[in-house]
């Protein structure tokens, strides 16, 4: 039998509806914390902010009359007014966890300590970069914008890293190494290396500590378009300028897809599992400021192993090298053969230098004398582009630092050769 | 396009930088009625809380299943789990299987018959015979 809800009827008596949830994932929290942030501390002073939680104490009245409802209601309103605290919705309604639900998870807990994170980091956070737009579409409780912000020092950190190290790489390289460090796979792969489990299903009372999105099931229509691959045609105005200003760091056609496009529809595992990452190191920025941000990125993602060497794929190296030799000024590349064996045999070996004057700027082998060369001029131009200066000062080691004293200029190349 | 580069994904290098535990998740499944789960009964009220506080990333569930020897399962980051029996034994061996369990890596057990295994070149290079002094017969 359904009855009228008398709470209903009598609303206008009561003041404002509180909101179901809290604003911000640490309002929970800060009912019975004692704050210790002068400005939260600034802000709980105000008078404003008193009124504005009045409503929030009178909440249990409404929680009482329920009571005669339902059996499943009189039970969670008893354990409500018992502790006299404002009365949660069952858990089951909410799309994501409860931020209050993030002290008690194990899992949660297990993750912060794996990662070494201080524990002035709070769990509540953690959870909430658990939780993709695609779980919860409320910007409040989601890792939308700790993504963005996230996104962001990734791409400056390992920006400034590439080009501080090695002012000489040419772009296509600095692009291909940006994906190897912090493209979407990698930090697929990162998140995966750090134990990250994905809940089956979104939801209020799933474990906060598993990753909740909702996922894209095999064949779906109405995967979203925003992360479909569209091999777009090749266009005269999309030039590697083009490709630095507009696109996202790691030179494709078109830019990373807003987080907020992709609330309430099914993404894959992977994308999940990015935004968690870049969430992360958002929420560590707010939270524990660039120094420890900058030491989490030095050990987590700088730490890989990376062969720069490897990345290199030149279509004619021997003519790039005469351009190089051109443009700066040396002698233009001679080949000369320096040791073979077995010319005549079924494995013949050459190995050749190049030369400019008396200058040897690589050497290749090969089992053949034109293979060789194109290898020694290969060695020669990686020689050149994976140029290293001993002492680098990358902009962000300055951050916020009143002695600029210990700025050195960084050198800036003219680029690669431009065929 | 003169040159074009080749798409990686830069490799993982466990304790390069930072070291993470690989064990991420213990089961503990002990019996009240059975007598062959009386250690470990022992090691749960006595030192599994103290082995929690000492090894914080590890996620830890104790759980009974009647009827059944004692077990320890251990899940790894890589997606394998590890399960050692632990029945009739005494809390230290108990204790010492899950330090066992703590320290694995979850990957198969293999033989290393190589000293050094590394993703870098040696740095003394790849022996030539073209290179050096000539030699002279």
């Amino acid at each position: 039998m359904k009855r009228i809800r008398i709470s209903r009827c009598g609303a206008q008596l009561m003041g404002a509806q509180a909101p179901r949830r809290p604003i911000c994932p640490h309002a929970a929290q800060r009912q019975d914390v004692a704050p210790h942030h002068h400005r939260i501390q600034l802000r709980w002073a105000s008078s404003l902010m008193a009124a504005a939680r009045k409503p929030n104490e009178i909440e249990i009245d409404p929680a009482e009359e329920a009571a005669e409802e339902s059996s499943i209601d009189l039970s969670e309103a008893l354990t409500a007014s018992s502790t006299a605290k404002p009365p949660q919705p069952p858990p089951e309604t909410l799309p994501s966890p409860h931020p209050s639900r993030a002290l008690k998870s194990a899992k949660l807990a297990a993750l912060r300590s794996r990662l070494s994170l201080p524990p002035r980091f709070p769990l509540q956070t953690l959870a909430r970069t658990l939780v993709h737009p695609s779980a919860d579409p409320n910007p409040h409780f989601n890792n939308g914008s700790m993504s963005i912000l996230g996104a962001n020092l990734l791409g400056y950190y390992t920006t400034e890293h590439l080009l501080c190290n090695y002012p000489r790489l040419p772009m296509s390289v600095v692009f291909a190494a940006q994906y190897a460090y912090i493209g979407p796979k990698a930090l697929a792969t990162i998140a995966s290396e750090w134990g990250i489990e994905a809940a089956a299903e979104p939801g209020g009372e799933v474990d906060p500590g598993l990753l909740q999105f909702k996922r894209a099931r095999s064949g779906d229509e109405d995967f979203p378009s925003a992360l479909k691959e569209v091999k777009a045609p090749w266009k005269w105005n999309v030039t590697t300028t083009h490709k630095i200003v507009s696109s996202d760091e790691f030179g494709s056609t078109k830019a990373r897809p807003d987080p907020q496009q992709l609330t309430g529809q099914p993404v894959p595992i992977e994308e999940a599992a990015q935004s968690f990452v870049r969430a992360l190191i958002g929420s560590l920025y707010l939270h524990l400021g660039s120094p420890l941000v900058k030491r989490f990125y030095r050990d987590h993602f700088l730490s890989r192993h990376l062969d720069l060497n490897k990345l290199f794929d030149f279509r004619t190296p021997t003519r790039d090298l005469s351009r190089l030799c051109a443009r700066e000024g040396f002698e233009a590349p001679v080949a000369r053969l320096i040791s073979e064996t077995g010319r005549l045999s079924r494995h013949p070996v050459f190995v050749v230098g190049v030369y400019s004057g008396k200058d040897k700027l690589g050497e290749g082998s090969g089992s053949s004398l034109d293979e060789a060369r194109i290898r020694a001029a290969a060695a020669a131009l990686k020689g050149w582009y994976l140029y290293k200066p001993l002492e680098v000062t990358v902009p962000s080691s300055l951050e916020g630092e009143v002695d600029t004293s210990k700025w050195k200029p960084n050198m800036v190349d003219c680029g690669e050769v431009i065929v | 396009m003169p040159l074009s580069a080749i798409k990686t994904v830069a490799k993982a290098q466990n304790g390069v930088g930072a070291f993470i535990l690989q064990c991420k998740r213990l089961d503990f499944h002990y019996s009240n009625w059975a007598g062959s789960s009386r250690g470990m009964n022992a090691f749960i009220r006595s030192q599994l809380p103290v082995f929690a506080k000492n090894n914080p990333q590890i996620e830890i569930r104790v759980s009974p299943r009647g009827n059944k020897h004692p077990v320890i399962i251990g899940h790894y980051i890589n997606g394998k789990t590890k399960p050692i029996c632990v029945r009739n034994m005494t809390p230290e061996g108990v204790r010492e299987k899950t330090e066992l369990l703590r320290d694995a890596s979850g990957e198969k057990l293999k033989r290393v018959n190589k000293p050094v295994t590394s993703l870098n070149e040696s740095v003394r290079g790849i022996w030539s015979p073209f290179h050096g002094a000539k030699i002279q017969i």
